[in-house]
């Protein structure tokens, strides 16, 4: 059954999951093109210096592209659901329905996992053939935040595409709109590392926003 | 406890409303026994539909006790939920999938799935195993729908206005196929059709709601022969009848139609008895639709 029920968000999410996933490695290709131009015309050394004194990522072109992915993939397979009221089949399938909910969240999840791990692949792996580890860990963790913006982008999208009524989609909207501008706040490199395992903790609790929608779907709230 | 005699669908002083306001109906009593096909009649905003919804989970009532298989609805268990087959409004089903890829898909949760009832009825679309059901027409979506109805086995089918956007043919091959089903298997079934006809050939048992109230909960062949239609001349300026017993009296020039549950005799006695003259006094022949027009009105 759980293979069924995540082959169903397959189905739904294979597409968008793909032309992210290449989007994702284009935009990554470009960045590793723009340092090694700039390696060829000025050499390594500028670039660290660069880097060091100018707190200059050169990945900075990849900073909005996985909250993009986020909440096109969470349109991609939560509005089918709710186009027709098509949950309520899904909520009609003999399955726990909170275990259904979860295997849905779960597929978003990894589906942008695998997304997101491909760029900080290709960033690491580039980088670590120029830089020292120091730098790479230093341009990672910059990124490592917006990968996470993305989880929370999904998760907020899921509740607002998943919400009967127009307004909690509002307040969830505007909830949502103010917790993504906090992501990108500071502009300086690991500005967030300090609390990289609170916002963990914070996207675990968003999750909890789809079930609330789908508790209200449920009374009737539509 | 649950045994043989329980209701397969049993709802007890149901109230709902639109929000704060209107009510639908209130203290709504009905029961659906084992093996017993019963059609959901009435106009628009009756709360057909809402009851439905109301018995798959997904409105809570402002008050009453639902239950399915004895298990209040609200606290239904997936493996009583395996035993109820849903048809939403619209033939409804994920459009995304293809006619195979949806068969791979419910297969895996029921454990009675018939995969040759939903090929055999997919044979007769002439459709490819490859289709997007999206890419369909609403005809045939519906025989996917019904397919997989069919497939899942389910003891409880319940069947919301399974006629909307179909032409004649495809309402025909659906009621026919579910009718063979349904009788054959000893299935329960629960449905809603604004097209009335189309239930006549199908249903045991009918509800006809009016709004706020159920008129009548009767076997349909009952209904027949206890309700009547009577239609008489008269002249222009005479009053239509005014007596509980005839029900929604309707005017056309000089020619009146009106419904009752009592005789033809007793028609005529009322009308005497009210100083109404008429003349050419018969007993129609009626069918379902006109026992549901009799009963509420084509107002």
């Amino acid at each position: 059954m759980v293979k069924a029920l995540f082959f169903k968000e397959w189905i739904k999410t294979r597409g968008v999951f793909l032309i992210s996933l290449i989007a994702i490695a284009a935009v990554s290709a470009y960045a590793v093109l723009m340092m090694s131009r700039l390696i060829q015309l000025k050499g390594v050394e500028h670039l660290w210096l660069i880097m060091m004194l100018k707190d200059n990522s050169f990945v900075d072109t990849l900073k909005y592209l996985p909250a993009i992915a986020g909440i096109a993939l969470a349109i991609a397979q939560m509005a089918p659901e709710m186009a027709q009221k098509r949950l309520k089949l899904t909520l009609h399938l003999p399955y726990p329905q909170n275990a259904l909910v979860a295997i849905m969240l779960c597929t978003g999840m990894v589906e942008l996992l695998v997304i997101y791990a491909l760029q900080l692949a290709i960033i690491g792996i580039y980088d670590s053939t120029i830089l020292p580890v120091e730098l790479v860990t230093r341009v990672l963790l910059t990124m490592v935040p917006w990968s996470l913006a993305g989880f929370t982008a999904y998760l907020f999208t899921c509740s607002i595409c998943l919400e009967g009524t127009w307004k909690r989609r509002i307040i969830l909207s505007l909830i949502g709109l103010a917790v993504m501008f906090i992501y990108y706040l500071q502009p300086a490199l690991e500005a967030y590392n300090g609390m990289l395992a609170l916002i963990i903790i914070f996207i675990c609790l968003t999750a909890i926003l789809s079930f609330g929608s789908i508790i209200r779907f449920k009374e009737g709230r539509q | 406890m649950i045994n043989d005699s329980t209701p397969v669908i049993s709802v007890k002083h149901l109230t709902q409303r639109y929000g704060t306001g209107r009510v639908i109906y209130s203290d709504l009593n009905f029961e659906v026994p084992k093996g017993r096909i019963l059609g959901l009649l009435g106009k628009n905003g009756t709360g057909k539909t809402t009851t439905i919804n109301i018995l798959m989970g997904y409105l809570r009532p402002v008050e009453g006790d639902c239950r399915i298989f004895g298990e209040k609805i609200t606290e239904i268990r997936p493996e009583t939920r395996a035993r109820i087959a849903l048809l939403i409004e619209g033939h409804v089903q994920y459009s995304f999938m293809t006619i195979s890829q949806i068969e791979k898909f419910y297969s895996r949760f029921y454990r009675k799935w018939n995969r040759e009832a939903y090929y055999e009825l997919m044979k007769k679309l002439h459709v490819s195993p490859n289709q997007k059901i999206s890419s369909m027409s609403c005809g045939q979506r519906s025989q996917v729908a019904l397919g997989l109805i069919l497939a899942q086995n389910a003891d409880l089918l319940v069947l919301d206005d399974f006629s909307l956007g179909l032409d004649p043919g495809y309402r025909r091959l659906f009621v026919d196929y579910l009718h063979d089903y349904a009788k054959s298997e000893e299935k329960t079934v629960f449905m809603t059709s604004h097209i009335i006809q189309d239930l006549e050939r199908l249903i045991d048992d009918c509800i006809i709601l009016d709004y706020g109230k159920i008129l009548t909960h009767t076997p349909v062949n009952e209904l027949l022969d206890t309700f009547s239609k009577f239609t008489f001349s008269t002249t222009d300026d005479s009053p239509l009848p005014d007596d509980d017993k005839l029900v929604n009296p309707y005017r056309i020039k000089n020619l009146v139609e009106v419904y009752s549950f009592r005789d033809a005799d007793y028609v005529k006695h009322s009308l005497e008895k009210q100083g109404i003259k008429y003349s050419g006094f018969r007993k129609e022949e009626m069918n379902l639709e006109d026992a549901f027009i009799g009963l509420t009105g084509k107002y």
